[in-house]
């Protein structure tokens, strides 16, 4: 549950939107993408000061102990804009693993640091709470002495470059593991070549590299921490859907052809409205989403299913479509569209296909 | 007894309600207490004479003054009770376009008569005046005090029944075709309206052709002004899609969330339910449903807080898609059986029904064309494309 009042919600989504609208234009995207980090730090570390950061840490960590519908809104506003902000992975995922599965002296020093936007964390490996798994992973942790070590090498983690702590998932024979690693010498990155330019894998490499293991991962708390997961993804594709949509509107609106505004025609206006259906289902999906997590429903399995398909499938079909109506200025690098049609693609597969999540939507209506 | 006004307690509106109820309503047999059967004209005079009928509207005008809230309290006592006449400034259509757009002279002389009767049948679409409104060809002629009307409408639902009917006119053939338009509260009940059920093709008949000859009605029956007829209409249809928009929320309410999807109930049936194909075209389904049913959610909720939503114009559209595609989802998993028809067949006469039914969205208040083009006019704010008719003289408009 939320500890968040609806009007400081409000305020927070407000400050957060005003900040972005000035500060993230798509010169800054650019740039941030093309630096070494990958994304503009400054909008990191605003983040923090603004508390966001911290929105699903518990008060007790110096977070704000925000819910799900929270880091919706959070996740909304970095999707409007594209922001490659590690969010999801640093103050979603790992921050729920950490709060519910790290000891003490250790949790505390790590969600602290989180919210104050001086520590991330890369997920890799396999597990349910691992957005890209990667199953051809050589990774083996050891016991030597009292400490773990960690060995192998592990793909698609994202972010992994600037990140501090590894958060590497071992799911063997349906049993989940996990461990942290610290970046050290004894871990090395190298990164990957992406279609979309702003999502930055790695393949890591660890040579005895001291490791924590997580404790009493019950099989209940990891899918709380999934569905998490997934409902904060899916609020990022649901804003960045709205935004593209919304750059094409005022495209059709102003591009003039044969004597008058192209969206005059109605070929375009039948696209358009059919669009905005996947627009506003995304949105309310993944409301839904968030909004059943937070409140405990035992419908959350379903509603974090469906927001998870129909947020991938309107970005998808959205950003595709605002290239095809804006024409050929949408098929140069300049122009912004191919920018959130690549990050829909990139979306495709992150906590399972749409596919995966239509067959789970079906089971858990079953279940209910 | 409490008064019943703005500062009337929920408990104390429910309680006068609920007395009054008792006292006239024999919920047993449905009709008024003390009788037999139930004489509609008889039991719609006692609720009006209350201010149940349109609670909401001003104690001059026959209601009792009270909030939409105040007002559904009353509704909900009535519907308990399965009882009539409530909430009829919710879903009157013509006495709420009279209250709205009507003179003076007209709200006095029709509105008791039009809220202790049948609804109003609305005489709108024309053969060659469909998803076209504006281009009605029904002539009204001045004759003294009355008009003399001559023309065709078409898809009117309760035609036999309706006592009135709100008809559009064309009274001016030399201005453009929407500055020409006249319309009239119209008297069903006369020599010159003849109805004529159409037959569907789901092998129903909710809809009549209306044939009007030289029918009359009186110029104090003109709802607005002369050749005004189009700016009334507005008020009309726009409370009509209110209405029909409210009808997709309220019934979803009612649904029951958790009986079998009919597509889950089939597939098993016909032995198709393990196959994943199948599972995912029937999850897809039942999602298209669930998230009309969110975004209603929302749009009653920007309702609640902002007066309006703009989410709200997109139901209908959804629908569509959820309907056809379930028809076709559902015909497929019958295969062979799909052919058939009769009462030893239902599930095929059903399904084959489902898919025709489904026009009945996709066409009727409007094709989804005509509503894709309302969506990108007025809630994408995409520019209008240019009428050929619009300053044309409308005998000049070229026609079918």
């Amino acid at each position: 549950m939320s500890q968040i009042s609806d009007e400081d919600r409000q305020a927070l989504r407000d400050g957060f939107s005003r900040y972005l609208e000035a500060e993230a234009d798509q010169e800054k995207l650019r740039a941030g993408i093309a630096s070494d980090r990958g994304y503009d730090n400054s909008i990191w570390q605003q983040m923090a000061e603004m508390g966001l950061l911290g929105i699903a840490i518990s008060e007790d960590f110096d977070g704000v102990g925000g819910g799900a519908t929270d880091v919706a809104l959070v996740m909304e506003e970095v999707g409007r804009k594209l922001v490659p902000v590690p969010f999801a992975s640093t103050c979603v995922v790992a921050a729920e693993m950490i709060a519910r599965f790290v000891p003490d002296p250790i949790k505390q020093d790590l969600l602290q640091k989180i919210a104050a936007g001086q520590l991330t964390v890369s997920i890799g490996g396999t597990g349910d709470f691992v957005s890209l798994s990667d199953d051809g992973h050589s990774l083996s942790a050891e016991l030597s002495g009292d400490s773990w070590v960690m060995n192998g090498q592990v793909s698609f983690v994202s972010h992994a470059g600037v990140a501090d702590y590894h958060l590497l998932g071992l799911k063997e024979d349906g049993v989940d593991s996990a461990y942290l690693v610290t970046a050290s010498d004894a871990v090395s990155a190298e990164r990957l070549s992406t279609n979309d330019p702003a999502q930055r894998l790695f393949t890591l490499n660890f040579s005895d590299a001291e490791a924590i293991k997580l404790e009493d991962m019950d099989a209940e708390g990891i899918n709380q921490v999934r569905m998490r997961g997934v409902a904060a993804v899916a609020a990022e594709q649901a804003g960045a859907t709205r935004a593209i949509f919304d750059i094409t509107m005022e495209y059709l609106r102003t591009r003039y052809q044969f004597g008058r505004p192209i969206g005059s025609f109605q070929a375009i206006k039948h696209m358009a409205a059919d669009l905005l259906v996947e627009v506003e289902s995304g949105t309310s999906a993944a409301l839904a989403a968030a909004k059943a997590l937070d409140s405990g429903s035992s419908s959350a399995e379903k509603f974090v299913s469906l927001a998870a398909f129909t947020c991938k499938d309107a970005f998808r079909t959205v950003s595709a479509q605002a290239i095809q109506m804006h024409g050929g200025i949408a098929y140069t690098e300049e122009h912004i569209a191919h920018l959130y049609w690549r990050r829909a693609r990139a979306g495709l597969s992150l906590f399972g296909s749409s596919d995966e999540h239509r067959e789970h939507y079906l089971k858990s209506r079953e279940a209910a | 007894m409490a008064i019943l006004d703005r500062s009337a307690s929920p408990e104390d509106i429910n309680s006068v309600v609920e007395a009054w109820l008792d006292q006239h309503w024999d919920s047993e047999k449905r009709c008024a207490k003390g009788e037999d059967s139930y004489d509609e004209k008889a039991w719609l005079t006692k609720v009006f004479e209350a201010g149940f009928c349109v609670p909401s509207w001003p104690t001059e005008y026959y209601g009792l003054g009270l909030s939409q809230k105040q007002s559904g309290i009353i509704e909900k006592a009535f519907a308990k009770r399965k009882a009539q006449g409530s909430a009829r400034d919710r879903f009157h259509l013509g006495a709420i376009t009279v209250f709205k757009v009507g003179s003076e002279e007209l709200k006095r002389a029709m509105l008791p008569v039009m809220l202790t009767g049948p609804i109003c049948c609305l005489l709108y679409s024309e053969p060659n005046a469909g998803s076209d409104l504006a281009g009605v060809r029904t002539k009204a002629i001045p004759d003294g005090d009355d008009f003399i009307i001559t023309g065709q409408k078409i898809w009117t639902s309760n035609a036999q029944e309706a006592e009135y009917g709100m008809l559009l006119t064309r009274t001016d053939w030399d201005v453009p075709k929407h500055r020409g338009i006249t319309f009239f509260l119209f008297p069903m009940k006369q020599d010159g309206v003849e109805v004529k059920p159409i037959n569907q093709i789901t092998g129903e008949s909710e809809f009549n052709e209306v044939f009007i000859t030289e029918a009359r009605v009186p110029a104090s029956h003109i709802i607005g002004n002369l050749n005004e007829g189009w700016t009334s209409f507005q008020t009309a249809i726009a409370y009509e899609r209110l209405i029909m928009g409210q009808g997709i929320t309220e019934r979803r309410g009612k649904s029951k969330a958790d009986s079998e999807p009919q597509l889950i109930t089939l597939a098993r049936k016909y032995e198709k339910y393990d196959d994943p194909t199948v599972r995912q075209k029937i999850a897809q389904a039942l999602a298209y449903r669930e998230l009309n049913g969110l975004n209603m959610q929302r749009a009653k909720q920007e309702i609640m807080t902002n007066g309006s939503s703009s989410l709200m114009s997109l139901g209908k559209l959804a629908m569509s898609r959820v309907q056809h595609g379930e028809a076709a989802i559902a015909t497929d998993l019958l295969g062979n059986a799909a052919l058939l028809d009769g009462d030893d067949y239902p599930d095929a006469v059903n399904i084959n029904f489902d898919a025709a039914k489904a026009y009945m969205n996709s066409i009727g208040g409007g094709t989804d064309q005509i509503q894709k083009n309302i969506i990108a006019e007025r809630v994408l704010n995409l520019p209008k494309e240019p009428d050929l008719d619009r300053d044309v003289a409308f005998r000049d408009v070229k026609s079918s």
